[in-house]
């Protein structure tokens, strides 16, 4: 079965690796962006869409709300996304909401609290 | 019907400027309707120094992203302390397109911010101490690594604290060697702390 | 003196650093070429490691390291029809686009900057006479543009190696260029009488007020090698002198992700492209 493909978009390369060695770890596929920008432009270059996003909020040029409604708007195969953020604020959980974001999560995210979310959205189940 | 050539570039006698290019004019210009008349009104008004504060207050109000984008040029270029003033105000914002573009504005300011960085970096608000942070990747400046090894001892925020040691595996050095190992032992189960502590040190250690 | 290395975390690092400015991403397979490079530099601007010219590199106010080093990074030999599926992308989908609002009779205009010596513009001029069959229905005014008068010169001479048109189906060699001795090769003046070369520095606000009306820019490995404020100051230039709906190109490797978020991303199935968002 081939594996599931992941966006991470953050703007830090530690958090872009971090992510990527739990998901990895796991057996995911992980492609990196560094701002919703960058993110778009993977997404349409693409072989064939993602699977599954993980969406910094903060970042330079286009930030993660930005981002996910231009990604909702496209014409092309949807799928689920995680807006992560430092910020823990309810109005935030319902931008994130609006913008299209099935999750929020507050960094820094535990490994086990990461994957059940990703494998929820992906359909595999919600153990770690 | 094929590939012609003019004379001439055509050049340009009037453009989409209708009041006076004075200080005043621009700056009431700002306020016009039609965002290609604010863009150019933004753009005229980088000469001026003065104009830095109106600059900021209309960036906080303005939807059009051609516009915003025109006026951190103008407020980058002119770079003054009421320029970096007013761009400290946008960290506190709710939108969040709005911060990240005061960060970035920032980012090219190193003279204009360094005076005010130490007050940045022990602002109440974490999250302002989190930008203060992003601002120091770009900032040339060179206490930029002993500014991250204060923030790494002393913040009490987890996510300050992960933002400086994100940035101190790029910059840090043996100098920053005990601070990132007192920090490992600050949040001993936080597993990106850990992570992160471990790539700068190797980094670091690795020379 | 002591052999300069680079270190596999000293990699790690510049590439992270590098991808974040450029959008650049080496490979783990460029090692030697990345390292090659960066000892090149170590040495020539004298710091005795890695460590000690990152620091320099990084820091450094006027951001002339990072250029040269983007420059050494970057491959810059310019060619006909480079980055080919861009003009492919050109007459199959842009200009499609853009006639569709066009007023019949009116000019399509395109904007090709830096000319360095020609070739860029010449190979539009090209595709468009070859592959373009809407050619016959409409004027097309080509202008390319570069800060060195010395390079429009010969830009405008349209003398070109063997190994310039190497890439250019033999039929059009044939048809549009003529052989010289010394395996030079000499674009036909109808050509050369097709594209204007003009002198224009994109940080003069004197050069570039002019620039306006334009369908589709090409501006291709430029503006890599600016600092941050410049490519900004840059994109605000070639925001003005599109039409609403014009497409700007930019190279390869190059996105707008490291510039400015003014422009639309729009993918064709040839290439990702920018572009101004039309009239409201």
């Amino acid at each position: 079965m081939t594996p599931k493909r992941i966006l991470v978009v953050d703007d830090a390369a530690t958090v872009r690796m971090y992510h990527r060695s739990i998901l990895e770890g796991a057996g995911f596929e992980v492609s990196e962006a560094i701002n919703g920008i960058e993110a778009l432009e993977k997404t349409l270059a693409a072989p064939a869409p993602f699977d599954l996003y993980l969406v910094d909020i903060n970042m330079p040029k286009q930030d993660g709300y930005g981002f996910l409604r231009d990604l909702r708007s496209q014409d092309i195969d949807q799928a689920p996304a995680v807006m992560i953020s430092t910020e823990a604020q309810s109005q935030d959980r319902k931008r994130a909401w609006e913008a299209g974001a099935n999750f929020y999560l507050t960094k820094p995210i535990k490994p086990d609290v990461l994957l059940t979310h990703c494998r929820l959205l992906l359909g595999q189940g919600g153990t770690a | 019907m094929a590939i012609v050539k003019r004379k001439q570039t055509q050049a340009v006698d009037t453009d989409e400027r209708s009041r006076p290019r004075d200080m005043d004019g621009l700056i009431g210009e700002m306020a016009d309707s039609n965002p290609v008349a604010r863009r150019w009104a933004a753009r005229d008004l980088a000469v001026f120094p003065d104009a830095a504060a109106a600059l900021v207050a209309r960036l906080g109000k303005e939807a059009d992203a051609t516009v915003r984008e025109a006026i951190l040029i103008s407020l980058t270029v002119i770079g003054n302390r009421a320029a970096v003033d007013g761009l400290v105000e946008c960290l506190r914002s709710e939108d969040a397109a709005l911060r990240n573009e005061a960060i970035e504005a920032m980012k090219n300011l190193p003279d204009a911010v360094a005076p005010i960085m130490a007050g940045l970096l022990a602002d109440p608000d974490h999250d302002v101490r989190i930008f203060a942070v992003n601002i120091l990747e770009s900032l040339r400046h060179p206490d930029v690594e002993q500014w991250l090894i204060e923030v790494i001892s002393e913040d009490e925020h987890i996510n300050v604290c992960a933002t400086a040691v994100d940035l101190l595996g790029e910059v840090g050095t043996t100098a920053a060697e005990h601070a990132l190992e007192a920090l490992k032992a600050r949040f001993p189960n936080e597993p990106y702390i850990l992570f992160s502590a471990d790539l700068a040190l190797k980094r670091i250690r690795e020379d | 003196m002591a052999e300069i290395t680079i270190s596999s975390e000293d990699f790690l690092k510049f590439r992270e650093f590098f991808y974040r400015k450029t959008g650049i991403q080496f490979e783990d397979s460029k090692r030697y070429f990345v390292d090659k490079r960066l000892v090149d530099r170590i040495e020539a601007t004298g710091y005795a490691n890695f460590r000690s010219y990152f620091t320099f590199m990084r820091f450094q106010v006027s951001g002339e390291e990072i250029q040269t080093l983007t420059n050494l990074m970057t491959v810059n030999e310019t060619y006909f029809f480079r980055e080919e599926y861009q003009f492919k992308c050109l007459v199959d989908s842009l200009l499609p686009e853009v006639v569709k609002t066009k007023a019949p009779g009116s000019t399509i205009r395109i904007w090709s900057i830096p000319s360095s010596s020609g070739e860029e513009a010449y190979s539009i001029a090209l595709y468009l006479t070859e592959y373009w069959p809407d050619i016959e229905r409409w004027d097309v005014e080509l202008i390319s543009s570069d800060i060195d008068t010395s390079i429009l010169k010969k830009a405008r001479q349209g003398l070109y190696s063997a190994r310039s048109v190497q890439h250019l189906p033999s039929k059009l060699l044939q048809r549009h260029f003529k052989r010289l001795p010394g395996d030079e090769y000499q674009i036909s003046d109808d050509f050369r009488q097709a594209v204007e070369f003009t002198r224009v520095n994109l940080a003069e606000i004197a050069d570039t007020r002019a620039y306006r009306g334009f369908d589709i820019i090409f501006c291709r490995n430029l503006l890599i090698y600016f600092d941050d404020l410049s490519r900004r100051q840059a994109a605000e230039v070639f925001f003005d002198a599109l039409n609403p709906g014009g497409f700007i190109c930019l190279g390869h490797s190059e996105s707008m992700s490291r510039i400015t978020s003014v422009f639309k991303v729009r993918k064709f199935p040839d290439a990702i492209v920018y572009q101004k968002p039309e009239a409201r």
